[in-house]
């Protein structure tokens, strides 16, 4: 009689360590198990929710962005012009992520004129994107929690919360950097053994990275959870080393290609931020340069972190932000109170910190930039409350019933709180929260049809970049309108087209805030020959709605100093 | 528009180059991919009583240095000496070898050991496998296996076969085939390395698929299947590459057992020259392999994608020696779009990640034998990289010019025992268990 067939616990091919060579992927540390047909229902509804939270009026709400335009611009310049941008690309950020808008535009019937304007197409994007990231973060949370209820808990702030839904409806690189992150941490949780998982996982991160360079903040966390996942496997030193190795070699392209254009270092090796070197651009004087903006820190309370988070980002969720930090700092007590029991803890409330660490630590900040934040708040407090479930009641029913209360809770307004879908206006009626009711690219959309009408598409036009697309991809193309930024910065429109002359520029198309931002901009009166032809314009149409403010101005060559309205259409608010 | 040409060919061949070696890739690290794989390739934890006898044939050359100790780990091993007939094979005119033979033999039968022969040939071809068949026709046991002449055996493997060909009922296995002196030259590790990832990983994708091109020792044959493929190809400088794909066509399930105590240990080539011969010998062999087209009888696609793949590798190095020459060239001489470049460098990326690979190899090799490397190892592997690719391509490029020329001689490649040798340390060959 043979004995049965078995596999020698000591030859595990590794020394020093005797290993149980009957589960040789390692005792899986995260639930991966599936998740049955009520986790499915529930991972349905969150689909279905996330869809509608950001499906609906997508169009409409909020305003179009100037970073919106940046990036719809870039994609053009990718699609029409076999670049990264349509100016000289000065490096500031990564370009995979208008890499992605290019392509996903690229399929579409009508390319940028598929949606209306150019940006509704990014838009669109985004909105599958926030799809694929809902998805992403259910397994996430839920490998973390082990607990369904906590994964569906941290979508529903995905999907619900007002500060999530108001930036992930717009074309920013955050919200393709954060599915990027969530893709790799997926697959890092992933217990499948192999070595191609962790590969992805680390090609996943060198994608993010190339997205918007701040994902970097989530290495450390990403780096513990994907160590820690693949140490107790025999193929722990590939899957180690070549995730790794994805990564760096996709990040290595970005260098790759300034070195191929020569725009490594700056000309002369000259570092030196208060003479930026001539010449040309450089990627290492951008880094350079980034890593020395200071705005202030979290403990200087004029710093923009502190003015958005109290401006912007409270407002438009206290709760989330609150409780998420909140839920954040407890897991990371308890995680590393006990690391073995309370991974999933551990590692929730790291990839929440880095982040937090990053928005605190001191420099530019603009106010988008807490969408990355948005996703690792939610799963802190997912897991947070399963913890705080099983201690009020072992029932399943309870706590379903219990989680049901809060989150109805939240949708509505309470008192003289508003909800995440209903609130109370100043008259004390309930009604749809601004997100699904106000139409505020309508406004744009006007200004952008008085443009086409009004203005020859030979103009020499200085506007902001969100009408870029869609006044240079339709016919008539106005290929002489330019933004404020590359009036003054981008040598050729400078220097060439304006000669920084105002006498140079025909109209000057303002959007909301644009003059502020100049004004900000205007550090070494780079800005004076706008505001001098400014100056010397006249108003030919407002738009005013709220705190938004629309105008097209009619530089007058002949006429000094008059500035005085023609045409003015008012929406009160 | 030559320039344009130039390009576009240059495109092309760095794709399928990134193509190609993704995939080498992807076979090298299969079975650390699939863990269950590499889980189900040891070894068989208890041993069967011994029932299956083994006929073990040691094909030798001008081998006087070695023939005596590989012929005395035979006799030694853990297995009953009348399940076991031991032959060397050598041709006539190669009178020290068989002296050598002759001495142990004599020797052995002091001992009572009498189950050892010196098998004699003098007709030609003077090359392994015509003295294969001569060993086979010369022999009876019901499984034939061959043994180098410079092979330590473990003195385990008979068990292990016998247990595996009992309990899985399969006709052929092949066991793992290790060289063992990484330290002994610059290209030593690379070389040693190849044989770890190509044993313990690769050949385990080949027998899931049924398609498998078999190392020249340490493989099991039962006779009757033997038989019944009319033995080994004479004319053929891979023959166990050629049978491999024989039997996979004749659609015979071949288990690959691959167990770091139980690998047959051999030596690099111990000078250069010996290196490019043999992998010359290894090249011209896959493509007389492929020229003969038997592979195109596999049944199904994608086997024989995977034996063309295989088969035609030698060409792929040739062409990456050329792609060497030709990216120095255009890297001096030819300005291109930057698209273009980064396409053209994506085999530096795919060559960096099987250093990187490599360089992991040598830790998993040296943990698994209980080995410490020096830190120069690693750093002579990386300086050492790109010339062994270079030589690789270089003995391709000379087996294509010898198939193109009709020159098939045998050139042999020296045997020293450096395996045998100090820093090699003989780990982890107590048997299992015999139930």
């Amino acid at each position: 009689m043979s004995p049965p067939f078995q596999i020698d616990l000591e030859q595990d091919g590794q020394s020093g360590r005797t290993e149980d060579a009957t589960h040789p992927l390692g005792t899986p540390r995260f639930s991966t198990s599936p998740v049955g047909a009520p986790g499915n229902g529930l991972l349905l509804v969150a689909l279905v929710t996330g869809a509608l939270t950001h499906g609906y009026h997508l169009f409409l709400y909020p305003l179009y962005i100037t970073d919106e335009g940046i990036y719809m611009q870039r994609a053009w310049a990718v699609i029409r012009a076999g670049a990264l941008a349509p100016y000289t690309y000065n490096y500031d950020h990564a370009p995979a992520g208008w890499l992605v808008i290019a392509a996903w535009v690229s399929l579409l019937p009508r390319q940028f004129q598929t949606f209306g304007d150019a940006i509704n197409a990014g838009r669109v994007l985004m909105l599958l994107v926030h799809l694929a990231s809902v998805y992403l973060l259910f397994q996430v949370a839920r490998r973390l929690s082990g607990s369904t209820l906590a994964a569906f808990a941290a979508t529903f702030f995905f999907n619900v919360s007002p500060l999530a839904i108001f930036y992930q409806r717009q074309v920013v690189l955050d919200n393709l950097m954060v599915f990027w992150v969530l893709l790799s941490v997926c697959l890092a949780t992933s217990d499948d053994g192999r070595v191609l998982t962790p590969i992805l996982s680390g090609a996943a991160f060198g994608i993010a990275v190339l997205t918007k360079e701040n994902a970097i903040f989530f290495i450390p966390a990403l780096s513990y959870l994907l160590f820690g996942q693949v140490r107790p496997r025999l193929n722990r030193r590939f899957a180690r080393g070549l995730a790794m190795f994805a990564a760096v070699a996709i990040v290595s392209e970005y260098f790759l290609y300034a070195v191929l254009k020569n725009e490594l270092l700056p000309a002369h090796l000259n570092f030196n931020l208060s003479t930026p070197p001539t010449g040309h651009v450089a990627l290492l004087y951008t880094i350079w340069q980034q890593l020395h903006r200071n705005q202030g820190s979290i403990v200087d309370t004029h710093s923009l972190v502190w003015r958005f988070s109290l401006g912007a980002w409270l407002p438009k969720d206290t709760f989330l932000l609150v409780v998420g930090t909140a839920s954040t700092l407890i897991n990371l007590v308890w995680g590393l109170q006990d690391r073995r029991r309370r991974q999933g803890e551990l590692i929730a409330a790291l990839l929440a910190s880095g982040y937090l660490l990053y928005l605190m630590r001191g420099s530019v900040v603009l106010e988008f930039y807490v969408v990355p934040l948005i996703p690792f708040l939610a799963i802190n407090m997912g897991l947070l409350g399963r913890s705080l479930l099983q201690t009020l009641s072992s029932r399943v029913v309870v706590q379903i019933a219990a989680v049901a209360v809060l989150f109805a809770a939240l949708l509505i307004p309470i008192g003289h709180s508003g909800g995440y879908v209903l609130v109370r206006d100043e008259f004390g009626r309930v009604v749809p929260h601004d997100l699904y009711k106000l139409d505020l690219t309508g406004l744009q959309a006007q200004q952008l049809a008085f443009i086409r009408h009004q203005i020859p598409p030979d103009a020499r036009i200085i506007m902001d970049e969100e009408f870029w697309v869609d006044l240079h991809d339709s016919r008539p193309s106005y290929r002489l309108a330019h933004s404020h930024f590359e009036a003054t910065g981008d040598p050729d429109v400078r220097d060439k087209l304006f000669a920084r002359d105002w006498t140079n520029v025909d109209y000057i198309v303002m959007s909301s805030q644009m003059l502020d931002t100049m004004q900000q901009s205007n550090t070494a009166h780079q800005y004076d020959w706008i505001f001098e032809a400014l100056n010397h314009a006249q108003r030919i149409w407002v738009l005013q709605l709220g705190g938004i403010e629309l105008e097209v101005w009619r530089v007058q060559h002949r006429m000094s100093r008059k500035r005085s309205s023609v045409r003015h259409d008012s929406s009160g608010p | 528009m030559l320039m344009g040409l130039l390009i576009a060919v240059a495109i092309m061949v760095s794709v399928l180059l990134t193509l190609q070696s993704a995939y080498t890739l992807f076979l090298m690290l299969y079975t650390w991919d699939q863990l269950h794989v590499q889980a189900m390739a040891r070894a068989p934890a208890h041993f069967l009583p011994p029932q299956k006898s083994f006929t073990v044939m040691l094909p030798a050359r001008h081998e006087e240095e070695v023939i005596q100790t590989t012929i005395e780990r035979v006799m030694r091993a853990h297995y009953p000496l009348h399940l076991l007939e031991v032959v060397v094979i050598c041709s006539a005119d190669d009178i020290g070898t068989i002296a050598r033979a002759n001495e142990k033999m004599e020797l052995l039968r002091r001992d009572g050991i009498t189950n050892l022969q010196v098998a004699i040939f003098s007709d030609g071809p003077i090359n392994k496998p015509h003295g294969l068949n001569v060993g086979l026709r010369s022999t009876h046991h019901e499984v034939v296996t061959i043994v180098d002449a410079e092979d330590d055996i473990h003195p385990g493997i008979f068990n292990v076969v016998n247990t595996v060909m009992l309990n899985e009922q399969v006709s052929v296995v092949q066991c793992g085939v290790q060289l063992m002196n990484y330290q002994s030259s610059w290209y030593s590790a690379l070389n040693v390395l190849e044989y770890f990832f190509w044993f313990k990983s690769r050949l385990h994708y080949h027998a899931r698929l049924g398609s498998i091109p078999l190392g020249g020792n340490t493989i099991f044959f039962a006779r009757e299947s033997l038989v019944r493929l009319g033995g080994w190809d004479e004319r053929n400088l891979t023959e166990d590459a050629d049978i491999g794909i024989r039997i996979s066509v004749l659609g015979e399930r071949v288990r690959v057992v691959y167990d770091d105590r139980y690998v047959t240990r051999e030596e690099t080539p111990p000078t250069l020259g010996h290196f490019i011969r043999q992998r010359t010998r290894w090249s011209q062999g896959f493509l007389q392999t492929l020229i003969k087209g038997d592979w195109k009888r596999l049944p199904k696609l994608e086997q024989r994608l995977l034996a063309a793949f295989t088969l035609g590798f030698p060409c792929a190095q040739a062409v990456f020696g050329l792609y060497i020459a030709v990216s120095l060239f255009m890297m001096f001489a030819v300005r291109v779009p930057d698209v273009v470049t980064l396409i053209l460098e994506l085999p530096f990326y795919l060559l960096a990640a099987h250093l990187i690979v490599a360089m992991i190899g040598l830790y998993e090799f040296a943990d698994a034998h209980e080995l410490k490397p020096s830190w120069k190892t690693p750093v002579v592997m990386t300086l050492g990289y790109l010339p062994y690719q270079g030589v690789l391509a270089y003995a391709a490029l000379r087996a294509a010019y010898r198939q193109i020329h009709g020159i098939n001689n045998w050139e042999k490649t020296q045997h020293v025992g450096a395996h045998r040798q100090s820093g090699v340390v003989d780990t982890k060959t107590q048997p299992a268990a015999t139930a």
